[in-house]
């Protein structure tokens, strides 16, 4: 509601001008006349009442107070303690940068940095390729395809938990998988007993979880790509990788970006996959502990340290918007 | 889109201020006083709160009886009774801690009542005429295990006891050639039998399915922490011997490969496949040795604990009572009625545990057998708690146990020394200790 012109000149505030300046014979600033009103005072004073100033807050009051309640006040409280020796039992003084600079000399976190910073760089490029092809190939309307459809979505809703329980039975020792490599004479492999393959096999678990939900985004946006630009290209001799190149790839490529965003989030906050298959403890020695495990393990428990937690989650929280920030600023100047 | 001048400017006032203030107040929420001043020996009604931790599945009949017996002998009473599940407990008693919603009477095991005393948020009850008159129906060890290093006072009543067995695979000793009926008593046999059972076996089955913990140092004679209380030593040669032990374990595969990220349920799991051939365990593990791995049942072999000490480790749980309870005299009643000798060898006789008041263990229950394996285990169980020991100190928190557990993990793979992980992990505890 830009326009001055709007505003009545006695009407309550310049929302209820949509309604009272129109009974002024003011145009909204489109210059669009909205719908036509009965004449006459008798019908306008009331309606001014309805839209009174403080209206569209009441509307919006129930959101805030839950945004404020659980978004905003536990944001605002985190960020606060973390410039405090808070604990679990005991109020907090202020230390300053004291819980930033420690992280700089904790073991821990950079064990924990770097698990979280590996697993988006692994995890990512499978979320963002792997659903496309999967999209691709359940596009097709072929007799059936809703079943694999399903199939390939259900992994997203199983349990995270009892989804890792089942690898965990499968990589175990004496499981499904090391049976197998045994018995075709490649021996046994330490799946959930090495550093390096229990964080693999964590990774591997996110994408096959993802797999499905990622392809239901592709293929509403597969679903968008108008059929004719795939017949020009044909007609004009392209095979089908390089339409998939020239003109799936360029036609999905926000879609892509925003895959790649939501699922480097996820990535990087990653907790329950690498909790349920490395144990409480974070894999041998802690070595597959990432940032959020560390978070849950130093901030929770009678003894927790809420301040120094609290520090990490800051951490965590200015990494993902910084990622946020950068997808996006990549998928803009691809634009421009 | 503006919606006026003035009414935003007044919201997002409000907005900051609640979202400064807010916080605020949460910080300074928490944090006890140390108590009402008010003596327990008033009179005993109203109602209070009774949290247990994760006994409501198998023994809520018990407890509804004890509840209604408490209230029908002091009439005026009210009993609310609230469980909370195995998982998070530590978590639940944080949060109702900083929320002022503490129950009146709490289970607590003296570690996680360590952190509440010092908190100022449990009761002393030596400090407490009403509570202090009944130390003496407990065993001096139990009335102990709820003292604090650095507080005066004991800050819970003993309830129930508990120590396991070791069971053993029979079928697998005697096929690695160990003779199944002279199972390792102490460390050093145990670490003679694991290497024969890892070499007779080319390394496919493990005798231990869990890396060392506190309680192994301590009952491999380790000295955990100073006479003070304030600082730990169990980097001492003995418990660098200890771990360097381990290490060859390891390297044998006579400790199993995962060892590393075992929890005790996974290490149950690999011994309910014959993976490997020791675990710790209760009498209840028997049933379900019984109905799970019925061909591991009829090879069990049960042991007591290995120790080096002559002293098995025993697990302690306690009643605290909520230093700011309104209802002091009826939470003291109360915590005590539900740990007294008669109740404790009841829930005794429904649980398999071992009760902490003086003389109870002297009932024929626990000491004499009827032929049964459960039987055998009970009084075997109750005989060791005689001298059994708490070994894990009650100012040791679980971050302590993650940063033991990971130093121990480098040593055994290889990328510390024993000495270098122990050194290290005293450190870490040290400085938890400061912290906390």
């Amino acid at each position: 509601m830009s326009s001055p012109t709007a505003r009545p000149a006695t009407a309550a505030g310049p929302v209820a001008g949509a309604g009272a300046g129109r009974e002024a014979g003011a145009r909204p600033a489109s210059g669009r006349r909205f719908g036509s009103r009965p004449p006459g005072g008798r019908s306008a004073a009331p309606r001014a009442r309805r839209h009174l100033p403080s209206t569209p807050w009441l509307f919006a009051a129930p959101g805030l107070v839950i945004v404020c309640a659980f978004v905003l006040y536990p944001f605002v409280s985190t960020l606060v303690d973390s410039f405090t020796d808070r604990r679990a039992l005991v109020a907090g003084h202020w230390v300053g940068l004291a819980n930033f600079t420690e992280m700089l000399h904790d073991d821990a976190f950079w064990i924990g940095l770097r698990n979280s910073a590996l697993y988006m760089v692994v995890v990512v490029p499978a979320l963002v390729v792997l659903p496309l092809l999967l999209a691709l190939l359940v596009h097709k309307k072929i007799p059936g395809i809703g079943f694999f459809r399903s199939a390939f979505y259900t992994p997203v809703v199983a349990s995270i938990v009892v989804v890792g329980l089942i690898w965990v039975w499968m990589l175990d020792d004496r499981g499904l998988i090391n049976s197998v490599l045994e018995a075709v004479g490649i021996g046994k492999v330490g799946f959930l007993s090495d550093q390096w393959l229990l964080l693999l096999s964590a990774m591997f678990v996110t994408v096959w979880k993802g797999l499905g939900y990622y392809m239901i985004i592709y293929l509403s946006a597969l679903a968008n790509v108008p059929r004719e630009l795939h017949e020009a290209a044909s007609v004009d001799g392209a095979g089908a990788f390089r339409r998939f190149l020239t003109v799936t790839v360029p036609a999905v490529r926000s879609t892509m970006v925003l895959v790649g965003a939501l699922s480097s989030v996820a990535a990087f906050k990653v907790f329950s996959e690498v909790y349920v298959m490395a144990g409480p403890k974070g894999g041998p020695a802690g070595e597959d502990t990432t940032l959020v495990m560390l978070v849950e393990r130093t901030g929770t428990g009678l003894t927790g340290r809420v301040g120094y937690a609290s520090a990490i989650s800051v951490v965590v929280f200015v990494i993902t918007l910084g990622l946020m920030l950068l997808v996006l600023r990549a998928d803009r100047k691809e634009d421009a | 889109m503006r919606f006026s001048s003035r009414v935003p400017q007044r919201a997002a006032f409000a907005a900051a201020a609640v979202a400064v203030l807010l916080p605020l107040s949460a910080c300074g929420g928490s944090g006890g006083s140390g108590g009402s001043s008010a003596s327990g020996s008033g009179k005993i009604d109203g109602s209070i709160t009774f949290q247990t931790w994760n006994l409501k599945t198998g023994y809520k009949s018990y407890f509804n009886n004890l509840i209604a017996d408490f209230e029908k002998k002091y009439p005026g009473t009210h009993v609310k009774w609230v469980d909370q599940p195995a998982d998070n407990y530590a978590d639940k008693l944080s949060a109702d801690a900083s929320g002022g919603t503490l129950p009146d009477v709490v289970n607590v095991s003296p570690d996680l009542g360590a952190p509440l005393a010092k908190a100022g948020l449990a009761l002393d009850l030596d400090s407490d005429p009403a509570a202090a008159k009944y130390k003496k129906e407990y065993l001096p060890g139990a009335w102990q295990s709820s003292q604090v290093p650095g507080l005066k006072g004991t800050y819970a009543f003993p309830w129930y006891l508990n120590t396991g067995p070791m069971f053993y695979n029979k079928a697998l000793f005697k096929k690695a050639g160990l003779d199944p009926n002279k199972p390792p008593l102490t460390y050093e046999q145990l670490f003679s039998d694991a290497l024969t059972m890892a070499k007779k076996s080319g390394g496919k089955v493990a005798t231990l399915a869990n890396v060392p913990t506190i309680e192994d140092f301590g009952r491999y004679g380790v000295k955990i922490m100073n006479s003070k209380g304030d600082g730990f030593t169990f980097n001492e040669p003995k418990g660098v011997k200890l771990l360097s032990e381990y290490v060859k374990l390891y390297k044998a595969h006579a400790l199993d490969p995962q060892a590393l990220t075992a929890t005790p349920d996974s290490a149950g799991q690999k011994f309910l496949t014959q993976a490997v051939a020791m675990n710790p365990g209760s009498a209840l593990d028997l049933g379900h040795f019984k109905t799970q791995a019925p061909s591991l049942y009829k090879n069990i072999g049960i042991t007591p604990q290995i120790t080096s000490t002559g002293k098995v480790n025993m697990y302690v749980m306690g009643l605290m009572v909520n230093a700011n309870t309104k209802q002091k005299a009826t939470s003291i009643a109360f915590a005590h009625y539900v740990t007294d000798a008669k109740n404790q060898l009841t829930f005794a006789k429904k649980a398999a545990i071992f009760p902490s008041t003086a003389g109870t263990l002297d009932d024929p229950y626990f000491t004499k057998e009827d032929g049964t394996d459960t039987a055998r285990v009970r009084v075997a169980a109750a005989k060791s708690l005689k001298t059994a020991v708490n070994y894990t100190p009650v100012v040791f928190s679980d971050q302590m146990k993650t940063e033991l557990g990971n130093e121990v993990a480098k040593a055994l793979q290889g990328k510390e020394s024993p000495q270098a992980a122990l050194d290290a992990a005293v450190k870490s505890c040290d400085q938890l200790l400061k912290q906390s």
